[in-house]
């Protein structure tokens, strides 16, 4: 038996280890690999509390004038609020905890460095899953900070006495709180079932596109989920069976349960939020402690590394091949760019399912819905591929490791810049239209053929838009955030394109109608494809060298009068 | 023949290398030494063109190399001090990949990196990514990629570094090989007895400056000392190593 001065040596011991380990986690929480060849992590932290802290008081506007009024806003709008504040909190901690994904289990690093110190195990588990929470919940926190203080106020009018602030207030935080950490538990348990039900190896390959899924399946059912912010909406009986999976609605009738605002009809979604959460928290937490205390012993045994599927395809000139084969190997194995790409994806996807689904995208009469469809959604998805691809090649994988690129250049520039054109078609281009070849099943050949051919069309000269400075090897440069503003780019042409797509859509389905028309049209585009792809190698000839390190416009130009 | 005439790197205000100029000659191993940051690996960064000199010359065959910067960077090859790599592509990938980028013929180079995978002993590790290789693992790969194209220029920075022995004992064996087969052979290391065995001619930097620059025999007569260790104790440390150990013994045993 220990004396208590011994016990009271040993627990402070035990939170000074806790406390050093929980901040090193927590910092590794978002990996340095994912998002930033050199990124500070602590900055990197800071600045996504900080964007969601912004989100939270633009959020906050409309409360003083709801409030003014002192009657209590309508049920409709009171759910609505509900939902928004829970859903986005909801989707905050899963994208935190998805991007998070290989910061869940101790890795081969982790042990290497902590095993021969005299750290227990329970301190380096306890330190993790704490670290694991902190990290999602944090923003979650970041994301109320002003809105958890202000819409309980409006969602506290009418409902019991004047005093009822004094419970919804705690009971916002608290479901927000659960909300936020069922998401987490989710993550886990998902990761957690994985990792013990499949061998390691197995596990690690498929652990990266179970992390791409989950992220493009938060930000497409975040922008895409059906909204009910009536009653009669959340009780009507062909809407119960999809409530089940909107675990947002569990939580709405979870908050309006503990606050004493309980509806009839929220009563089952309270009852689910319950079981969700209880659920998710045994399955999470056991799956985690068995991965744990399973895996540790396995993990300094067997390699982290999976062997490469080998693969040798060939992409025209051996420059061309290579650079293709580069990218597509980068992309396939840097978690760093392929998150990005799975950002961009999950993005393309809601806007391409969010915009065809919308009355603004009916064309003409004449044409069918499946047509509609088809036509408006490839031409946004070859847009998306492109341009995504365009931003994702931007991005480094290893600046240390160009100097091979610069020591083994024995051809000119230009011809690097036909590569990557070559592999933009390649990896960004074709395996749109191949997945566009579907359109054969739902539409007759020639349409589907000619719609290919405009469609490829096209994608060439995106790529060629894309290419008209750049002056790099795919993932070669070094990036200098926000001097091409591609992000803003993105965002402007797709937004700005919206108005004119269902036009080119409506357009292209007419032309498509005749043989003559399609001809036109294939040769009009071919031609202008053709005068960007000769004016976007003529720029490319006239530079002679590639560009490594990308440098800073100097904010003050000297005039240099006194050389 | 490499020739160096009075190569200067600045950066800022700062000088790291000040009028470097040697020659190395083919058929002859150029040893070149200095303590850590005295500008070796500056200056073979400037020889493979990573680096651009603030003034001076490099010339290779009589020719400065900037007339003809591809025709260089054909016949060089180059191991670098640190192993940087794309860490996320196997060994075999990158090879193929640093074949096709230097426009090798590809049954050549397939016959080439599979043999040189197969003398240093990775070839059953060929397929995973060089993320789990180790350092002397990674190192083997920089030689292969270095050497595979048959370069007539061979620049080795640090090349035994993490290397096991087995492997420092072929390397060495190799430079010798290389040099008598014509090429000229320029490396740097810390190993001075290696440097002493194989070397024709040693080039001893100091502070970005050539301090000595002649055969290692020709040193021993001219500084009076037995070994090179002793000629470049003498030319290029500066502290006293004896006196710096004990204190740092009695630090830790305090």
């Amino acid at each position: 038996m220990l004396r208590p001065s011994l016990l009271k040596l040993r627990d402070h011991h035990f939170f000074f280890q806790f406390r050093v380990l929980y901040r090193v986690f927590l910092l590794r929480v978002i990996d340095l690999e994912l998002l930033s060849s050199d990124g500070d992590p602590s900055r990197l932290l800071g600045q996504f509390a900080s964007v969601f802290c912004s989100l939270s008081f633009f959020c906050t506007f409309p409360v003083p004038f709801l409030i003014i009024t002192r009657k209590p806003v309508p049920v409709p709008v009171a759910y609505m609020f509900e939902h928004f504040f829970i859903e986005t909190t909801m989707t905050i901690a899963g994208l935190i905890g998805v991007l998070s994904w290989d910061a869940a289990f101790p890795d081969r690093r982790d042990r290497l460095v902590l095993g021969p110190l005299p750290v227990p195990s329970a301190t380096l588990f306890l330190s993790k899953l704490a670290a694991l929470f902190a990290a999602p919940l944090l923003a979650a926190g970041a994301f109320n900070l002003f809105a958890g203080f202000g819409w309980p106020l409006v969602f506290a009018v009418g409902v019991g006495s004047k005093f009822s602030l004094l419970r919804t207030l705690p009971v916002y935080w608290l479901t927000v709180a659960a909300a936020a950490a069922f998401m987490i538990f989710m993550v886990l348990a998902v990761q957690g079932i994985a990792a013990n039900l499949l061998p390691r190896q197995i596990f690690l390959r498929l652990s990266a596109v179970m992390q791409a899924i989950a992220l493009c399946f938060l930000l497409s059912s975040y922008f895409l989920g059906p909204s009910f912010n009536s009653p009669a909406a959340l009780n009507a009986q062909e809407h119960q069976q999809i409530l089940k999976w909107l675990p947002a609605y569990w939580f709405v009738g979870l908050f309006n349960q503990l606050n004493g605002s309980m509806h009839p009809e929220l009563v089952p979604l309270a009852h689910r939020a319950w079981m969700a959460l209880a659920l998710s928290a045994a399955g999470a937490l056991a799956a985690v402690f068995l991965s744990y205390f399973r895996m540790l012993p396995r993990i300094v045994e067997q390699p982290d590394i999976v062997p490469t599927l080998r693969s040798s395809f060939s992409f025209g000139s051996s420059l061309s091949s290579v650079i293709t084969l580069f990218s597509l190997r980068t992309i396939l194995r840097s978690r760093q760019h392929r998150m990005i790409l799975s950002f961009y994806v999950g993005i393309g996807i809601t806007v391409i399912f969010g915009f065809t689904h919308t009355k603004f995208a009916r064309l003409t009469p004449s044409i069918s819905p499946s047509q509609t469809t088809f036509l408006l959604s490839s031409i946004l998805a070859v847009f998306l591929a492109v341009v995504a691809l365009r931003i994702v090649i931007a991005v480094p994988i290893s600046l240390r490791a160009n100097w091979i690129f610069q020591a083994t250049q024995v051809r000119p520039a230009c011809l690097y810049h036909r590569a990557v054109r070559t592999s933009l078609l390649s990896l960004g281009v074709a395996p749109v239209v191949a997945i566009l070849a579907v359109g054969f099943f739902v539409s007759d050949s020639f349409f589907v053929a000619g719609h290919l051919v405009i469609m490829a069309l096209l994608g060439l000269m995106l790529v060629e838009l894309c290419l008209f400075s750049f002056r790099k090897i795919s993932f070669a440069c070094s990036y200098l955030p926000g001097k091409a503003n591609l992000h803003f780019a993105f965002w402007f042409t797709l937004l700005a394109s919206i108005g004119w797509l269902k036009r080119a859509a409506n357009a292209e389905a007419q032309i498509l109608g005749s043989v003559s028309g399609f001809v036109l049209m294939g040769l009009c585009l071919a031609s202008l494809a053709a005068a960007l792809h000769k004016f976007s190698s003529l720029q490319a000839q006239n530079s002679q060298q590639i560009i490594f390190e990308e440098e800073a416009v100097p904010e003050i130009v000297s005039l240099k009068l006194n050389s | 023949m490499l020739e160096l005439r009075q190569i200067c790197k600045r950066y800022s205000s700062i000088s790291v290398v000040t009028d470097v100029s040697f020659v190395a000659r083919p058929g002859e191993i150029t040893g070149y030494l200095g303590p850590n940051g005295s500008g070796k690996s500056t200056t073979m960064k400037i020889i493979t063109g990573l680096i651009e000199p603030s003034s001076g010359q490099v010339l290779f065959e009589g020719r400065p190399i900037q007339d003809d910067p591809m025709g260089f960077r054909r016949s060089m090859g180059y191991v670098p001090e640190e192993p940087y790599l794309y860490t996320h592509l196997s060994g075999i990938e990158y090879l193929q990949m640093v074949a096709q980028l230097r426009d090798m013929d590809p049954a050549r180079s397939k016959e080439r990196i599979r043999g040189l995978l197969q003398l240093f002993g990775i070839y059953g590790d060929r397929d995973v990514p060089m993320s789990s290789y180790s350092k002397g693992m990674r190192q083997k790969v920089l030689l292969s990629a270095a050497l595979m194209h048959n370069p007539s220029l061979v620049l080795l920075d640090e090349p035994f570094s993490g290397l096991d022995v087995g492997t420092s004992l072929i390397l060495r064996s190799l430079i010798e090989e290389l040099a008598r087969r014509g090429k000229v052979v320029l490396f740097s290391s810390h190993e001075l007895e290696t440097v002493e065995r194989i070397s024709s001619h040693v080039v001893i930097l100091h502070k970005g400056k050539v301090v000595a620059d002649d055969t290692v025999a020709n040193l021993r007569v001219f500084m009076q000392l037995p070994s090179l260790e002793g000629i470049f104790a003498q030319l290029a440390i500066e502290q006293d190593f004896v006196a710096i150990s004990c204190e740092i013994a009695d630090l830790i045993h305090a």
